[in-house]
């Protein structure tokens, strides 16, 4: 198993240096140098001196290579330096969103995981009723809908008709509950439809297998058989797509913390995107690329853990 | 009936996973309650709610330049003079933190020229600040409490715009006014290069301070520049204590430290910024005489109160409009602008707010900032430039088919007028009589216009190819390319191709600098209230960061020379006026509209008069929180009937699926038997 990892890290490194030298040379296509510096200067309309000034403080005006090669020592490194449009430090920025981030995120993914097995529990354990035929309507509609109309139609009725939560903002400790609660219903119920359909589908492929067969000749209650026996088994597929989701719950959720004013990471990337803060993008795509390759090396560990036949080599 | 048990089981098992999952969704949603999105403890105190449609960049006093940056600014940091928060017509200038009206004496000066000193007879203007003055409480002082404001924190304040590490948006205003502050700027900029840190105490020549009085200094200028008093009101040029930024360093602009009515005391990225009163802030008081009608209004209800007269201020970071729309609507905002998609629901077809607005307490101020928006031509580009009587004649007729009102009414509703010169309404040589003859809408003179300039309807007579001229702009979202799209229906009328090229407003810049364009829309907001500040948008010796049109006229230039320096009078109404004539018949730029904007406030907020240039009209207001929690409390009752509804539907709904899959399993049970 070590080894198994240690390759999988291995090959994690062109991976990660390919991710940084596309980021870089993108940028650099969309947003030159001097159009950065005027992003980022506090003046609409700088002078070339005040745009010299700031490419040097910012090191834009070194060459390429160096400016690549400087970058990836930093990244590797985890030194992430400060941001381009407020000269903030990138780490403290980091540690500040992942709160916010996490505090949305963490509960949302358990609930997102727990309610869509649940659900295609109930449509499995009805199969062939209306029961299921409507459930299974309502995942292609629930599915069909863009994200952006659960948030704005979720805020306003939520927010405005029921008058339930806040509109969006933010608190901290237990008052933060209350801004988090609507971005966390709303993206529940904009995200399970395909997980339902899916988880749905792995478990009537096992109701119909022959040991369901076996545990139902020996009296083995149906409850146990579902519950158990084939949530078990159909948990390899499901294990797929949860575990590779485990990383993004650090990267926050771009489009609810955006609208909602939550102050994660996920809204930050977005400002710094649409602020043209290439610092910060860089930083986030690093960290994003990392923990996307954490999460595939998780997912792998746990076919082995949650399915004895899968082995490592 | 064997095998009914564990059927029965399966049964309960999910009911005990829906019912566990109903509770977490009760308590959910029995966990907001409320919509309110502040403390309930604050509900009654003496807190006014604001927005910010950003997160501040910085609050940095050397370096902020948006107006949601000045706003919280200038609350924090004070300068010597301010503006009257009621006296508006004209706009009138009052002492800040300054003591003394300063004088202006003629003494000797110099400039380079050819990188040799050549003597000069500058002015000398000589302050004095207030005695006893104290800098908030902050942690950079010994003790954490604030000390005495000095002269010298002015100086170093001027030292640090100049230093060039700290890139100061103004800095241009005095960097070739201030004797020896651009020896200074160059001195700093060589140390940079080195890598070494700036040394403030480079001595400055026309920044001096007075050895038996600590609270005087002068500025010496090279030139006389009466703007220099509009320039010490802005928070640029606000003491800052040397203290503050050995402290904290690079981090100062997340931690302002100034002598203004507030202190900054949260600042949460992307969330919240909250002011609290400043404990250590002078004696001032509300203003016991306004413009006339101000006292019918109601505005000096509060004369002779001590200011602030608000405990503090939450602003809330809101980026979708549509939030802070709703916010304010739910009584969460104590003000808000008319929003485009809710104009018809707020303001009437005559102008005035609706009966149902009005029936809420909403009241509507009109804003008039001093701005101009005009289409800039480039003066050095071979096909629109030039200053050949065919080639005025083309930006003429363009000017001419330009239907500006209908622009207004149709992306502005009606808010704004066209612009005729440079200088907007309410800045000293605007002309409410004037009508710039090339700017009314005429089709039938400009295409008579366009002929006469060597292209009849729109064709170029030597080459019998049709006119085609690029349009750089940045119209990236549907509204600006709606805008764009209108600006081409305008040249179309006339004959003429118009191409846009779309781009970042980064890259638009680029161009400007660089002079790769043709025609560009510009824009331009004062930062003082001096026609000087306006017309200078055409001033020959201008690069193009703000002359964009590079427009090079020589008896322009004398003029705006001579105008420059003078005080508002006949004279100076007289040279504006032959300026005018000169920009009108070259047509440099083909003039859009002087904006304007649309405030709301609930009635709960008091003394609401909207400052065209101040930013610090939040320490006038004043708030009646027990009416404004009350209404809250009134309007944000929660309703759980349609979710009850829903969970009564969906229970219902189940039981039959319930029942046949329990009939269906005892149906299979009993034939195997």
């Amino acid at each position: 198993m070590l080894r198994y990892i240690t390759r999988r890290v291995l090959y994690a490194v062109p991976i990660l240096l390919g991710v940084c030298l596309a980021t870089f040379l993108l940028f650099y296509v969309v947003v030159s140098p001097t159009q950065l510096a005027r992003r980022n200067l506090s003046s609409r309309h700088p002078t070339q001196q005040e745009i010299q000034d700031w490419l040097q403080q910012h090191g834009y005006d070194r060459p390429l290579a160096v400016q690549f090669r400087d970058h990836m020592l930093h990244l590797a490194l985890f030194q992430f330096g400060s941001s381009d449009a407020n000269g903030e430090p990138i780490g403290r920025k980091l540690r500040n969103g992942a709160g916010p981030s996490l505090e949305l995120a963490a509960p949302m993914f358990v609930a997102e995981v727990w309610t869509a097995i649940f659900l295609a529990l109930v449509l499995a354990y009805y199969r062939g009723t209306y029961l299921d035929l409507w459930g299974l309507i309502v995942c292609v509609v629930g599915m069909s809908i863009p994200g952006l109309v659960y948030i704005i139609s979720g805020q306003y009725y939520f927010g405005k008709i029921l008058r339930l939560f806040p509109f969006a903002g933010y608190g901290h400790g237990l008052h933060s509950w209350k801004f988090v609660a609507m971005p966390l219903l709303i993206g529940v119920i904009s995200g399970i439809w395909g997980s339902v359909r899916f988880y749905r589908t792995a478990m009537l492929e096992e109701i119909n297998q022959d040991y369901v067969r076996t545990a139902r000749a020996k009296g083995v209650p149906e409850s146990r058989i579902l519950f158990i026996h084939v949530l078990k088994n159909a948990a390899t597929p499901i294990l797929t797509s949860v575990v590779l989701g485990i990383p993004f719950l650090m990267l926050g959720n771009l489009l609810l913390e955006s609208f909602f004013g939550i102050p994660g990471l996920g809204s930050m990337t977005v400002d710094a995107i649409n602020g043209s803060d290439f610092a910060l993008v860089r930083a986030t795509v690093y960290l994003g690329a990392v923990l996307y390759i954490i999460g595939a090396i998780l997912t792998d560990i746990s076919y082995a853990l949650a399915d004895p036949r899968v082995r490592f080599e | 009936m064997l095998n009914a048990a564990p059927v029965r089981a399966g049964q309960r098992s999910l009911i005990r996973a829906a019912l566990f999952s109903l509770l977490t969704l009760a308590l959910l949603l029995a966990s907001g309650c409320s919509n309110n999105p502040y403390p309930p403890e604050d509900a009654r105190r003496n807190i006014l709610y604001r927005a910010l449609i950003d997160d501040p960049k910085r609050l940095d006093p050397s370096v902020s330049y948006t107006v949601d940056e000045g706003e919280v600014l200038s609350l924090i940091c004070n300068s010597y003079f301010q503006y009257h928060y009621l006296k508006q017509s004209p706009l009138t200038l009052e002492l800040g933190i300054g003591a003394v009206v300063p004088t202006q004496h003629p003494s000797p000066a110099w400039v380079m020229e050819g990188g040799k000193r050549v003597a000069r007879t500058g002015v000398l203007w000589s302050f004095r600040l207030k005695p006893g003055l104290l800098f908030q409480d902050d942690p950079c002082f010994p003790g954490g409490r604030g000390r005495e404001v000095v002269a010298a924190d002015v100086i170093y304040s001027f030292k640090r715009m100049a230093d060039p590490k700290v890139p100061c948006p103004v800095l241009p205003y005095f960097l070739d006014k201030v004797v020896g502050l651009q020896e200074y700027n160059d001195y700093q900029r060589q140390r940079a290069k080195k890598g070494l840190p700036a040394d403030y105490s480079y001595p400055v020549e026309g920044l001096q301070l007075d050895p038996a009085d600590k609270y005087t200094f002068r500025i010496l200028l090279n030139q006389p520049y009466p703007q220099l008093r509009y320039l010490m009101a802005m928070y640029f040029t606000a003491p800052i204590p040397r203290e503050a930024i050995h402290y904290y360093g690079a981090d100062f602009r997340r931690h302002p430290v100034g002598c203004g009515p507030f202190v900054l005391a949260e600042w949460t990225p992307k969330l919240r910024l909250v002011l609290k009163r400043n404990p250590n802030f002078r004696t001032e008081y509300y203003p016991s005489a306004g413009d006339s009608g101000d006292r019918k209004a109601g505005l000096l209800a509060d004369a002779g109160k001590r200011l602030p007269l608000a405990d503090g201020i939450v602003y809330t970071i809101l980026k979708e409009g549509v939030t802070g729309w709703n916010l304010f609507l739910e009584g969460y905002m104590d003000a808000w602008s008319v929003p485009k998609e809710s104009f018809r629901q707020v303001v009437s077809r005559q102008g005035t707010l609706t009966p149902q607005m009005a029936a809420n307490g909403i009241r509507m101020d009109r804003s008039r900032d001093p701005n101009v928006y005009f289409y800039a031509f480039n003066m050095k580009d071979p096909t629109v430039g030039g200053y050949t009587p065919e080639k005025r004649k083309l930006r003429q007729a363009i000017s001419m088919a330009m239907d500006v009102r209908t622009y207004i009414d149709l992306f502005h509703s009606g808010l704004g007028q066209p612009a005729q010169f440079v200088i907007p309404p309410g800045i000293f040589g605007f002309d409410k009589a004037y009508r710039n003859p090339y700017r009314q809408f005429n089709l039938a003179r400009a295409r008579q216009l366009l002929a006469e300039a060597g292209y009849p309807n729109g064709i170029d007579a030597k080459t019998g190819e049709r006119l085609s001229i690029s349009y750089d702009n940045t119209a990236t979202d549907p509204s600006e390319r709606q805008t764009m799209l209108w600006v081409m229906q305008q040249f179309r009328r006339l004959g003429i191709r118009l191409v846009p090229r779309v781009c970042r407003y980064e890259e638009l810049q680029d161009r400007i600098q660089k002079g790769q364009f043709q025609l560009v829309l510009y824009g331009w907001l004062a930062d003082y209230p001096d026609p000087e500040n306006f017309v200078f948008l055409l001033y020959g010796r201008n690069d193009r960061t703000v002359n964009a049109a590079a427009y090079d006229n020589p008896e322009y230039n004398r003029l705006f020379e001579q105008m420059r320096a003078m005080d508002d009078g006949p004279e100076r109404l007289s040279i504006i006026r032959k300026m005018r004539a000169i920009e009108v018949e070259d047509c440099p730029v083909a003039f859009s509209d002087h904006g304007e904007g649309l405030g709301l406030h609930y009635m709960w907020v008091t003394n609401e008069k909207l400052h065209p240039v101040a930013l610090d009209g939040d320490k006038y207001r004043g708030i009646d929180a027990e009416r404004r929690a009350r209404l809250r409390e009134a309007w944000n009752q929660p309703h759980y009937g349609p979710l009850l509804a829903l969970a009564a539907f969906l229970v219902c709904g189940s039981i039959p699926a319930v029942f046949t899959v329990r009939n269906r399993k005892s149906r299979h049970l009993r034939r195997r038997s």
